[in-house]
């Protein structure tokens, strides 16, 4: 038996802040736990990117055709454990990333995704994958431009999930952890779990923290101005 | 990634934090799936054969099961695309040939930690033997050929179980082809390594393709501490080889070994 663990961590696990990006294009996400308004808050930045004419493509998690159908097995007949669930997200990632988000910068898009890194990071640490394991495992993906984290306070992130929902998914609520018998009651936990994991990337992640208790129009005008500051808009323009 | 620091900053208006910090997932769940589980933990026998196309593993996974069973001892197999959770995806994939590099990279690691997670380790719990026809090493030679960083292929498997026993079949392309051609009436794509673009003739891609791979197992076979066999020998020879180690190592005294007739035309 080989008891030793065949890589010692190494640097390259570390965060890629200062890599050099070899595309023209920018990437902006947002990232926050379920309800905490962050798809509400990019489809209204989209409208208005695309409205002013800048090229703007969007994307979002778990949505490469790809990956779908095992996915959605291993939901259905809840064969996921921690590891798979993490690694069958990252393929998926992967596949949207190589085929559709790399594409884009490099032609010269602003790429706007509804979660990113950070979210297995968050939700995949919360269910018990090791950080650096979790780091190593999106290290080919370029760090975005901005990455917006919407902060909701959980009792109202979870209050506008449940309101707007019969009936929350297995793994959506956390049912694999064993947190609770009672699936609102363990979704309750889970997102707590993960909104604590969020807090800890602000930080080390350089997030730009909106406050998900503002009115949607005054966040959304927030973050426009982050996006027409930090980001050379007239470079996207197609007029 | 250091570990992260205890207090998060909290925005005005921010609730009391949940009882239920990231650390505290539910023992009697965290044991029962990994990272929890140490290879020490269990039981059992985690017994690998690694090699080329063409190297006569399975060959020697099918004599071995049925001495090791005659022997008294209860196997288990498993192999690549095996998973219930996406084994048959990737063989779609690979049919269609759409997909990227990282992508199956990341697919063939879910297939393997699926394999590991609900066949593997119940049946290591249960003190079985187990038969893996390539483990990990084969997904981190093909990455690595790939383009793909050895670290990161290697961190990918972190916490996979490390084999009791790894045997290495080394053998020449040239050799590796002709056996292969026995097989089956034309060489695949993917054997070939075609998505790498090496050369158009088929002969000389599978060669360049099957080289690179068996050079990143001499190194994996350093590192990773494998025995290393000369697999062009006959299969009598291979298998004699092979079943004295693993009876060394299961402490079985006798390795005499005639295969009954279902198998017996692998004994040549």
């Amino acid at each position: 038996m080989n008891p030793e663990p065949i890589v010692e961590p190494s640097a390259e696990t570390k965060p890629a802040k200062a890599r050099p990006r070899n595309y023209p294009g920018a990437l902006v996400v947002v990232e926050g736990i379920d309800g905490s308004g962050k798809s509400t808050q990019l489809h209204l930045l989209k409208r208005w990117l695309e409205v002013g004419g800048y090229r703007t493509h969007f994307t979002e998690w778990n949505s490469s055709p790809l990956v779908a159908t095992a996915t959605k097995r291993g939901k259905k007949r809840r064969l996921l454990t921690p590891v798979t669930f993490s690694l069958i997200h990252a393929a998926d990632f992967a596949d949207r990333y190589e085929r559709q988000i790399l594409p884009l910068l490099r032609s010269g898009h602003l790429v706007l995704a509804d979660r990113y890194v950070y979210t297995a990071y968050a939700r995949d640490g919360a269910r018990g994958c090791p950080s650096p394991w979790l780091r190593n495992l999106y290290r080919f993906a370029t760090p975005p431009d901005i990455a917006f984290y919407f902060r909701a306070p959980l009792g109202i992130a979870i209050e506008r999930i449940l309101s707007g929902r019969p009936r929350l998914k297995f793994y959506e609520a956390g049912a694999d952890l064993g947190l609770s018998l009672d699936r609102v009651e363990s979704f309750r936990i889970f997102q707590g779990m993960i909104l604590d994991r969020y807090d800890h990337l602000i930080e080390p992640e350089n997030f730009v923290l909106m406050d998900g208790t503002l009115a949607v129009h005054k966040l959304q005008q927030q973050m426009r101005e982050i996006v027409a500051t930090r980001i050379d808009l007239k470079r996207f323009s197609t007029t | 990634m250091t570990e992260q620091p205890k207090t998060p900053p909290k925005p005005a208006g921010a609730p009391e934090p949940v009882e239920a910090p990231a650390a505290a997932i539910p023992r009697s769940v965290a044991s029962l799936s990994l990272p929890a589980i140490r290879r020490e933990d269990l039981g059992g026998n985690l017994i690998v054969i690694e090699g080329t196309d063409g190297s006569g593993r399975s060959t020697q996974m099918a004599l071995l099961t049925e001495w090791l069973e005659s022997q008294g001892f209860a196997v288990q197999t498993m192999g690549l695309r095996r998973s219930a959770l996406i084994g048959r995806d990737i063989d779609a994939l690979l049919a269609r040939n759409v997909v990227t590099r990282y992508t199956l990279v990341l697919m063939y690691a879910t297939d393997f930690y699926d394999q590991l997670e609900t066949r593997i380790i119940p049946a290591l719990r249960s003190g079985m033997v187990v038969l893996a026809d390539r483990y990990f090493y084969t997904l981190i030679a093909r990455a690595v050929v790939r383009g793909i960083d050895s670290e990161y292929a290697h961190q990918l498997y972190t916490m996979a179980l490390r084999p009791d026993l790894t045997f290495f079949l080394n053998v020449r392309p040239e050799v590796a082809f002709a056996r292969e051609f026995k097989k089956s009436p034309a060489i695949s794509y993917w054997e070939a390594g075609r998505d790498m673009h090496l050369s158009d003739d088929l002969y000389e891609s599978f060669i360049q393709y099957q080289g690179m791979i068996r050079k990143e197992f001499v190194h994996l076979a350093k590192r990773h501490s494998f025995v290393t066999y000369n697999g062009e020998g006959s299969v009598r020879a291979v298998n004699a080889d092979l079943r004295r180690r693993i009876a060394e190592h299961l402490g079985i005294r006798s390795v005499r070994y005639q295969p009954s007739q279902a198998l017996v035309h692998l004994w040549r």
